[in-house]
């Protein structure tokens, strides 16, 4: 086994370590919705922020760590620059823990400008989590950098990009996965150094005392927040286009649509943000009505080129269906569903009626969990299957499957009907006028603890493969 | 005649003490609004501090000078009083806002008129949770769709998992022809979808007129409404508000929504409480929400950006009344 591999199995365990506590954390916050835990009330927000930039870290680093291991199938990457990003995430997260346990740090995980300097916690606890994020940024910045100089070394740009495919050549046979990565990485680089300047302007206003203007911040800030989440999902389209063929038996290969798909994905995932800014009303028209274009846009390469060739590649297979293969397809149908609820979100008229309302977390929600998630932690039951070659329990692991469907589709739907009634989100406890969505956020603990129960079993089947494939590092 | 000039002395002297009480109270509502209102209300229930009505009735005057005036030397101290309190509200201290000896006492002075006037009226009713309304439209519309799709999805994913029970070639060619059928559906419906919605935005036009004005001044943890503009704390003291909103049924109320701190959200719920209209009060910025008010009921307004600690508290209201009858 290479260092790589190695790296791979760190982050597992990193994953399977944090993933469980802030799912523990979702359903403390359910529960305070629901009216419970009462003293603990306080603790919502800060736990909120926890939740939300955790999460969304946890899966960007798990999707990272399973893309630099795909890789390695056809490049190199330096397996140094991978171990100094589980040191520098582990730092971050340190930093971050630390902010918000002893300082309440509580601004959400988009820290949004002006509030992480006006909130009720210490300046030193916003200073920490500006630190926390700098350090995670700047490693998550140079392992991106690693990749993509790891794919320069055999392809170069124009290739990696597939535009060859464009012209009607298909040598040199660049794999979808690949081209994925690029596409990937590349609006990572970009989301990275955004997050740059947007930390640099907090910092520029902490000690020269400067202030800045609130729309610029909440531009910066989006482009940077939404494209990261964004390129995170496709990195998980990329693991399903390396693995989905060898368990369907079919080869799934890159050709002149899927070539101008993902790159139309480049294009329009670097302004789809637009629609996190559509109840500003100072913002441009323009670029408002850009917004809805580019994320209807977006959702047409998805569904005509990604999911239709995946089930193309499952319709009639001689497939083999086991957890990875189950969590793959079953994150496809995630990935579909939370775009839709994406899609009448990013209709500037129906936005109105729906922002800022559970029905936000509802699309991402579904989309993270039901296609990310699952997308990842099939790859990593595939790593860890390979290595151990272990005989495989299939009633276990449909049980898990399941479980987990059920609980997550239990939390999605208290999310979407919630919202759709105008729910907030964000909120530790109900109105009196709206004190009914305590009754979805008492529904959706429940669901989460059946979602749980299905990633313990999960770990159960995956964690004594990881074991053995860890006995057998050198 | 010296009668005279001492009962003209008196009055003088009762009407210089009444202005100087009015404006005592008016100073120490504007600095209560402007250092405490992030943490405490005064009858509004508990924030990220205590609620503050009767303060004055379980504290004696000379600790809660002190207290307000140095409230890190008191925790210091570990004084018998702060501490539970410091408990209570999960260890977040008070901080020092270094306030100047006279605006503690216009401080405290404010706290006592309003505990005075609190022990005249009666005591608040709190309210009681509201039973779950009927989805009105559009949202019933976008739930009812997004279910639809759900459902379609759900039972492709579901085909195609167990047509794998009888493995078979493909038909690769016709599969590329249903391809680019889905392709020009999907294209022409997100097209049309766009032409049809585009014009739909809540955005005010340039030249556009509304009945009436309304300024939105949002902050830690609640809404300012006024007929003039309010654009920064200092306004607060000079700008007239509106402490009660009302407007006839049928009226088109344009508010001009901005923010004193932070970012929020200015969300108009109707009179089936769901949400009619929204926009975000950003600091140095006027948001222009026009919004017809058709039906006569108590509308609310709710903050729907995360704001810090009271952002579930922070909401106002809006009294849209049956519009008065002209002529006979």
């Amino acid at each position: 086994m290479n260092k790589v591999h190695s790296n791979t199995l760190y982050w597992m365990a990193i994953t399977g370590v944090l993933f469980p506590v802030l799912i523990l954390l979702g359903i403390f916050l359910r529960t305070v919705q629901a009216g419970g835990l009462a003293p603990l009330q306080s603790w919502f927000y800060p736990m909120m922020t926890l939740h939300g930039v955790g999460m969304v870290g946890v899966w960007y680093v798990a999707a990272m760590a399973g893309v630099s291991q795909m890789l390695t199938r056809y490049v190199e990457p330096t397996p140094l620059i991978g171990r100094v990003a589980i040191i520098g995430t582990l730092l971050g997260v340190g930093l971050l823990l630390a902010c918000v346990f002893f300082g309440r740090y509580a601004a959400g995980w988009y820290f949004l400008y002006p509030l992480p300097f006006k909130g009720e916690w210490p300046q030193w606890s916003t200073v920490l989590f500006l630190v926390s994020l700098t350090v995670l940024g700047a490693t998550w910045l140079l392992w991106s950098l690693d990749l993509l100089r790891a794919i320069a070394k055999r392809y170069t740009i124009s290739q990696a990009l597939a535009w060859h495919y464009l012209a009607g050549r298909s040598e040199p046979v660049v794999p979808p996965a690949v081209l994925i990565t690029t596409v990937s990485l590349i609006a990572g680089v970009a989301a990275l150094l955004s997050g740059v300047v947007v930390l640099a302007l907090f910092y520029v206003e902490l000690f020269a005392g400067t202030s800045n203007d609130a729309l610029l911040m909440k531009n910066i800030t989006f482009f940077f927040g939404h494209t990261l989440v964004n390129l995170t999902m496709y990195l998980g389209v990329a693991l399903v286009y390396e693995v989905l063929p060898d368990y369907a038996g079919r080869p799934w290969k890159t050709n002149r649509i899927v070539a101008i798909s993902w790159n139309c994905v480049l294009l329009i995932v670097l302004v789809a943000y637009f629609h996190h800014l559509y109840m500003d009303f100072v913002q441009p028209g323009v670029l408002q009505t850009i917004g809805q274009i580019a994320s209807y846009a977006s959702a047409i390469p998805a569904a005509v080129v990604t999911i239709f060739g995946a089930l193309l590649l499952v319709y009639r297979a001689p497939m083999r269906w086991n957890l990875a293969s189950i969590l793959m397809f079953l994150g496809l149908a995630g990935w579909a569903i939370g775009g839709v609820g994406a899609v009448i979100d990013s209709t500037i008229s129906a936005n109105v009626k729906l922002h800022n309302t559970l029905w936000v977390p509802a699309h991402f929600h579904t989309y993270f969990l039901a296609g990310l998630c699952f997308m990842v932690i099939g790859y990593f039951y595939h790593c860890c299957q390979q290595l151990a070659e272990q005989p495989e329990n299939r009633g276990l692991q449909r049980i898990a499957a399941t479980l987990m469907v059920i609980g997550a589709y239990g939390v999605f739907a208290m999310f979407y009907f919630a919202g759709a009634f105008g729910v907030p989100r964000r909120y530790s406890i109900y109105p009196a006028e709206l004190a009914y969505g305590a009754k979805y956020a008492a529904a959706a603990t429940g669901f989460a603890a059946a979602f749980l129960l299905g990633f313990i079993v999960y770990l159960a089947e995956t964690g004594k493969r990881w074991l053995r494939a860890v006995r057998a590092a050198p | 005649m010296r009668r005279i000039v001492l009962f003209a002395a008196a009055a003088l002297l009762s009407a210089s003490a009444l202005v100087h009480a009015e404006s005592t109270s008016a100073d120490g509502q504007l600095l209560f609004e402007q250092k405490c209102t992030a943490c405490h209300t005064i009858g509004g229930g508990a924030r990220v501090g205590p609620d503050l009505q009767g303060v004055t009735t379980r504290r004696t005057r000379e600790w809660l000078s002190s207290f307000i005036a140095a409230p890190d030397r008191l925790i210091a101290a570990r004084d018998p009083i702060v501490m539970p309190l410091l408990k209570q509200f999960n260890q977040i201290p008070m901080p020092n806002l270094a306030l100047a000896e006279s605006e503690v006492r216009t401080l405290v002075d404010y706290l006592e008129a309003e505990d005075s006037t609190a022990a005249a009226a009666a005591p608040p009713v709190p309210a009681a949770p509201m039973q779950q309304p009927s989805l009105i439209a559009p949202q019933s519309t976008f739930l009812t769709l997004f279910l639809a799709f759900t459902v379609v999805i759900a039972v492709v994913f579901v085909w195609i998992g167990l047509s794998t029970r009888l493995p078979a070639s493909v038909d690769v060619k016709r599969a590329y022809g249903i391809r680019r059928v889905f392709f020009i559906v999907g294209t022409t419906a997100a097209v049309v979808l766009l032409v049809a919605t585009v014009p739909l935005a809540p955005y005010a036009r340039a030249g556009a007129r509304a009945d009436r004005v309304v300024y939105v001044a949002a902050r830690q943890f609640d809404f300012v409404f006024s007929d003039e503009p309010i654009t920064s704390a200092a306004d607060l003291a000079q700008v007239p508000r509106i402490a009660n909103l009302e407007v006839a049924a049928g009226t088109l109320v344009e508010f001009r929504v901005t923010s004193l701190d932070v970012t929020h959200g200015f969300a108009l719920y109707g009179a089936e409480r769901q949400i009619i209209a929204q926009t975000q009060a950003m600091p140095g910025y006027f948001n222009r929400l026009l919004v017809r008010f058709d039906e006569p009921a108590q509308y609310k307004v709710f903050c729907l950006e995360y704001c810090a600690a009271g952002h579930h508290l922070m909401q106002a209201q809006v009294a849209v009344n049956q519009q008065e009858r002209i002529g006979p």
